[in-house]
């Protein structure tokens, strides 16, 4: 687009000219530029310039007119002709004068009218509108310009200029507003102007189309095209739109009717003017925003000049231009989709369907490419006929485009005068072969479809991108850059490889094979000459390959030429020379001479060369037995390979070997101390799995697998390929889908589908007993010991170890941190491993320091010494259990049975038991008070006691295990940091805690019973803890366990009032006895005391139901009644309610408390009287 | 049916699973392959439009020179690919529709056995 000249590939704008006032012109024209839509300016400083432009141009038009009906029309367009409407032919010619030429002395008049007179003499002829513009002085502030000139002088004026009044304009540039004012009116009059002048000029060549009175077609062409410009210039897109298709139609029609050139310049000018006129079109088409218009028109613009390619020499000339159509119009797509933004989409009244693409530059871009590479290949064509008929002589150098668009001459230089004299089609044939020499029409092609290529990856259309990176690579290679051209294919190639296009990933290989052979890469040369090879393209012979340009080096697509790739490949490998045409590069066969390595992997895309599968047949062998390993191997390369030799490597390198072909001489590098297996025949077969059955075995136990395959070939080719499992093994996605007999890699189907390439060597056995001996449940916080014996029964013990481990059952670990226990916050696991203990107490010093033993809470490491056979050894391990819980023990014992660590391997034992633990004692206690005696205690704070009051405290055992235990002690300790305030009583008699032995049987309790008398007045007392000391009972002494339970703080309170019942144990129906409530008041104040007793059925009572009364500081007062039981057995006493109106606290003693039993009559009791007697004494001791 | 046309099954991860030069016109290796790239190419754009319109046959999606691409997606997503100079859109359509019929019958007897490809194949040729 860039090589059309400016004025075609712009919108005509208006021009308008200025004739004298010269210091205006600046101000005028910038405002003119400036409006919407802008007005250009042909500035002339003085009225003498003006005849010397317009005379000249004038004449000579006329001249060129006068021409016209006499001889035939010399072409279509002239090639000025725009560009002289756009800069020098103005619409409006504007005369300034100052209002005092005007309105000055008659001299000053005369040369105003003078000018005026020439201005018209000149303008006449070309309809020029005329604007005199009166420039009035700065100083001027009439209100009025009618002031300034006389009104006769302006109607001499008008008369002179034959003007309307409205076409004298008034310039005052004495203030700003009169100035915009001045600016605006001048505009907006020479718009007018303009518009009417274009109207004008459009009509009266339209008059002439519509008219048909022209002597030619050309001169028809040429007409419409200038009305469309005059539409054009005053923005009437439509009319210009119509008449540059007219334009473009009536051209068409020269094509088989014009005679006046030779054949091929005539159809070189009708193109580039058929060219011109498309991209108005378009142009115009885009701009108004009909893409789909555009795009359509531009299809049919294709279509009526595709086929018109011309004489079979300047073909390359039709290629050239029909590129740039493309080029230019993707061009003004692209151009004009930035400006438009949204592409409208495919317009429905179009007569066909346009597609997705070509709405795409890039789509264009690359037909634009395709053309010009049609192009270059016909120019060469050109060349070497035209060298072959005698080669180009010198004079193309004085051709020049013409006059007429579209047209060439030869320029001579007669006496000064330049002449044009017109070519003959070989001259021009000659002249445009010169010319297309010049231009590198390659990498003109590769820019194109390198923008191609990136507009459409921009549009995630990868495939459309990667065939323009497939063209670009092959315009690399034909420029010789081999490194960016296997670059592209490489990736080109990778897309049609995961999509499995063959044919297309066969076109890409053969190019990139030759990349690498001109490139001199060996490797990649005899990779991808292997994966063609061993592509699956059609076999069908039935069909003729031509040996077009269209084909890629490979050749076509075909069985014979695979074999081709193949022969080419390994007579390369194998140092043959001479065999195949790979003689015409040197660099390949001297770099050839090394050994080549190739490396297969899982995702390699020479998997279809060679593919190996190895699958051992049984899953689990054991160390030092021959197990059973199949290799196969699938190649699908056309023709038979034999390999020569074939190395197994596993990851335990002394299991590797290597299988031999018995066909081929031996050759021994390399292989030195491996086993070497023959094999009668190594020869690999199209599509035949070549299946291999050896035995191989391991001495260390764990993962025996194979990794890699390495097959040697001829003498320098070397494949290593990585085993696959047949159970896991892809197929080859190229040849998935095609039509070919399936095989399994063994012969056993059964293995094809579960074979692994990898199985599990078995550990040696072991021939140590390990045995852990625990009896029953473990007990929380006792010290449980776990025996553990290790017995040797065959092998020698070296280097032993045990490992120790301790799992909770019910999984999870075997402490939680988020349980805070203030006893034993620094163990905070539940179950502790504490130690281990040897039993052997005659190790010798010296073997027990340097003995390793790690402990942690819940795992342990010990060494055991060396064991002969026959040997025991045994330890104890200590574990404590902070909470009841079961855990699994795991105890493993790993040993070398060989006193050489190196050589021989490990042995492992394992042993695990679970252990219960279980709670073995529980502790409670319980307070009470003193018998019928209670205290008013008022706070509600529980437990608490009275002060100076003795209360009881009853500490009880149970066992909960199911084993007897034996008690030690049981006492009453204080904390470290705490005193004992209160005085402490042994329940047993004495400060004696030990109890002796006492045994206390699963299920029993046993009771204890402390006294406390608290001393000071204090919210918590702190009591301390019970601390009892207990072991299992057993044969051996085990050490004793130090059970500990705190004891609650208790709330001790000086109790105001205290109330003691007295009544006797028990009452004879029909005989009175006392009943004594005593209060005693121990405050320092005056108690109010209410009593009252309630009616009972079964007794008769005697004293008030209800006083009240007030009981002195420090004293007591005693109520007492007298009651008759009437009825016998276990009866309730009448209940006594006792208030103290100061505390407002009631008292009741407790049913159990007012009960007593009534015998019948007084019992005679026949027991021996010192019986009695003792029974008189015994304090009854009442529970509640 | 068209003059000349190069016919290609797609499955539905983009591979090829079937292809022939059908019609009258000479048959030319270097053809198909130029064939072969317009029919990839266009996988382009029929991805883009299969999702965007119901109708399973999309007619002249792509254009190279004077031969247009027709495509004919199955619900599965295999396509029916035909590259194709003609105008008769009717037949091309019930050339696809024929097809897929028997693609689907062939994919019941499970394509991979070397007969039905054959049968397949035959009848293909057959219908031009």
């Amino acid at each position: 687009m860039e090589e059309y000249p400016e004025e075609l590939r712009t919108p005509p704008v208006t021009l308008i000219s200025l004739v004298g006032c010269p210091e205006l012109h600046a101000l005028i024209s910038s405002h003119l530029h400036s409006e919407q839509p802008p007005i250009n300016t042909l500035a002339l400083p003085d009225f003498s310039k003006i005849s010397v432009i317009f005379s000249d141009k004038s004449s000579d038009g006329k001249a060129a007119s006068a021409s016209d009906p006499s001889s035939p029309t010399p072409g279509i367009l002239k090639r000025d002709w725009l560009l002289k409407h756009r800069t020098k032919v103005p619409a409006v010619l504007a005369a300034l004068f100052n209002s005092e030429q005007i309105s000055g002395d008659p001299a000053q008049w005369i040369q105003v009218c003078t000018d005026l007179e020439n201005l018209r003499n000149v303008i006449r002829p070309k309809n020029i509108k005329l604007v005199v513009v009166v420039v009035v002085p700065a100083t001027f502030f009439a209100s009025s310009n009618d002031d300034l000139i006389s009104e006769d002088r302006m109607a001499a004026l008008r008369k002179r200029a034959e003007l309307d009044a409205k076409h004298i304009v008034f310039f005052n540039s004495g203030d700003e507003l009169q100035l915009k004012e001045s600016l605006n009116k001048l505009g907006s009059t020479f718009a007018e102007l303009a518009t009417t002048y274009y109207r004008e000029e459009g009509r009266r060549i339209k008059t002439r189309v519509e008219k048909k009175n022209f002597s030619s077609i050309e001169l028809n062409i040429r007409n419409c095209f200038k009305v469309a410009v005059h539409a054009e210039f005053r923005r009437d897109w439509v009319e210009a739109l119509r008449f540059y298709e007219d334009a473009y139609h009536l051209l068409r029609q020269m094509v088989s009717t014009s005679t006046r050139l030779p054949v091929i310049q005539r159809l070189v000018e009708i193109k580039i003017v058929a060219e011109q006129l498309h991209f108005k079109i378009s142009t115009l088409l885009l701009h108004g925003g009909k893409i789909a218009d555009a795009i359509a028109w531009f299809r049919k613009h294709n279509a009526s000049y595709r086929n018109l390619v011309g004489p079979p020499g300047v073909v390359f000339m039709h290629w050239e231009w029909m590129s740039r159509q493309f080029l230019v119009f993707a061009e003004l797509l692209e151009t004009s989709s930035k400006a438009i933004q949204s592409i409208s989409g495919p317009a429905s009244n179009t007569a066909e369907k346009l597609t997705e693409w070509e709405f795409q530059p890039a789509y264009y871009y690359q037909l634009a490419a395709n053309y010009l590479k049609e192009k270059r290949n016909a120019l060469e064509l050109a060349q070497q006929s035209e060298e072959a008929a005698g080669g180009i002589d010198g004079s193309a150098e004085s051709v020049a485009p013409s006059v007429y668009v579209g047209q060439f001459s030869r320029l001579l230089e007669q006496e000064n005068v330049l002449a044009m004299q017109p070519l003959t089609d070989e001259e021009y044939t000659r002249y445009s072969i010169a010319e297309g020499k010049r231009f590198q029409d390659s990498f003109e092609i590769i820019a194109l479809l390198k923008k191609s290529h990136e507009s459409f990856s921009g549009i995630k259309a990868k495939r459309m991108g990667s065939l323009c990176a497939f063209q670009m690579a092959k315009e690399y290679y034909t420029v010789a850059d081999f490194t960016n051209a296997k670059q592209l294919l490489d990736d080109v190639a990778s897309l049609y490889r995961s999509e499995g296009w063959v044919t297309l990933l066969w076109e890409a290989l053969g190019y990139v094979r030759e990349c690498a052979r001109r490139a001199g890469m060996v490797k990649e040369f005899v990779e991808y000459s292997l994966e063609m090879a061993a592509l699956p393209v059609s076999s069908d012979t039935s069909v003729q390959s031509f040996d077009s340009k269209d084909c890629g080096p490979a050749g076509p697509p075909s069985l014979a030429q695979r074999e081709n790739i193949h022969k080419e490949v390994f007579s390369l490998v194998s140092g043959e020379v001479g065999s195949v045409s790979i003689g015409d590069n040197l660099d390949l066969q001297t770099a050839c001479n090394g050994p080549l390595h190739l490396e297969i992997d899982l995702v390699s895309p020479l998997r279809v060369v060679l593919l190996a599968s190895v699958a051992f047949h049984e899953q689990i062998i054991k160390p030092g037995v021959p197990a059973l390993i199949t290799v196969s191997l699938l190649s699908q390369l056309p023709m038979n390979v034999d390999i020569d030799q074939l190395e197994l490597q596993f990851n335990q390198s002394e299991c590797n070997f290597i299988i031999m072909n018995s066909q081929r001489p031996a050759s021994t590098d390399g292989r030195q101390g491996r086993r070497v297996e023959r094999a009668p025949s190594l020869s690999l077969v199209t599509h035949k799995w070549l299946r291999l059955t050896y035995e191989v075995q391991s001495e260390l136990s764990g993962k025996l697998e194979c990794i890699y395959v390495v097959a040697k070939m001829r003498s320098l080719l070397t494949i290593c390929c990585r085993a696959e499992s047949p159970a896991s093994m892809d197929d080859l996605p190229l040849w998935r889908f095609e039509d070919r007999v399936q095989t399994f890699p063994t012969k056993d189907p059964a293995l094809a589908f579960s074979g692994q390439k990898a199985a599990q060597v078995e550990e040696a056995d072991p021939q140590v007993d390990l045995v852990l001996g625990a009896t029953g449940p473990a007990l929380v916080e006792e010290c449980f010991l776990v025996p553990v014996t290790v017995t040797s029964k065959g092998h020698s013990v070296f280097s032993g170890e045990l490992k120790v481990n301790l799992v909770d059952v019910k999984g999870g670990g075997l402490f939680s941190p988020r349980e805070v226990e203030p006893l034993s916050s620094d163990s905070s696991h539940h179950v502790q491993l504490l130690g281990v203990s040897s039993t052997d107490t005659e190790d010798d010093p010296q073997v027990a320091s340097s003995k390793i033993m790690k402990i942690q809470q819940s795992f342990g490491l010990v060494s055991v010494p060396f064991l002969k056979d026959g040997e025991s050894w045994s330890c104890k391990l200590e574990i404590k259990w902070n909470r009841p819980k079961p855990i699994m023990l795991f105890v493993s014992l790993g040993y070398f049975p060989d006193v050489n660590e190196l050589s021989s391997q490990k042995v492992h034992v394992h042993k695990s038991l679970q252990i219960e633990g279980k709670t073995g004692i529980v502790i409670s206690h319980q307070f009470m008070l003193p018998f019928h005696q209670y205290p008013l205690l008022l706070s509600k704070q529980s437990p608490s006691l009275p002060m100076n009051e003795a209360s009881v405290l009853v500490v009880s055992t149970k066992n909960c295990s199911e084993v007897p235990l034996e008690l030690q002690s049981m006492s009453i300790d204080m904390d470290d940091d705490h005193e004992r305030l209160y005085t402490l009583q042994h329940g047993g008699g004495g400060a004696e805690d030990m109890l002796g032995i006492s045994h206390l049987m699963p299920g029993a309790e046993f009771r204890k019973v402390f006294t406390i008398v608290p001393e000071v007045e204090s919210s918590s007392l702190v009591l301390g803890s019970v601390a009892l000391r207990w072991r299992r009972k057993s044969e051996t002494q085990e050490a004793c366990v130090l059970t500990k339970y705190k004891l609650p703080d208790v709330n001790i309170e000086l109790p105001p009032l205290v109330v003691r019942q007295e009544c006797p144990p028990y009452a004879i129906l029909g005989d009175p006895f006392a009943y004594v409530l005593r209060i005693k008041n121990q405050t320092k104040l005056l108690q109010e005391v209410k009593f009252s007793l309630g009616d009972a059925q079964s007794f008769v009572l005697a004293g008030s139901h209800t006083d009240s009364t007030f009981i002195l500081p420090k004293s007591e007062h005693v109520v007492s009644y007298k009651i008759v039981p009437l009825c016998s057995g276990m009866q309730q006493l009448p209940r006594v309610t006792v208030t103290s109106v100061r505390y407002s606290a009631a008292f009741q003693p407790s049913v159990a408390a007012s009960t007593v039993f009534v015998f019948p009559s007084k019992p005679h009791f026949q027991i021996a009287a010192a019986a009695d007697a003792e029974n008189k004494e015994l304090e009854p001791v009442a529970t509640e | 049916m068209a003059t000349t046309a190069s016919f290609i099954i797609v499955s539905r991860n983009d591979i090829p699973i079937y292809e022939a030069e059908v019609g009258s016109a000479t048959k030319r290796e270097d053809a198909a392959q130029l064939h072969q790239f317009v029919l990839h190419a266009a996988l382009d754009i029929v991805q883009d439009l299969a999702w965007t319109t119901s109708a399973m046959f999309l007619k002249n999606i792509d254009r190279f020179n004077d031969l247009v691409v027709s495509v004919y997606v199955t619900a599965g997503h295999t396509r029916l690919m035909l590259l194709h100079d003609s105008r008769n859109d009717d037949g091309i359509k019930s050339f696809f529709q024929e097809v897929h019929e028997l693609y689907i019958k062939v994919n019941f007897l499970q394509l991979g056995c070397s007969v039905h490809v054959l049968v397949f194949h035959l009848s293909i040729v057959e219908k031009n």
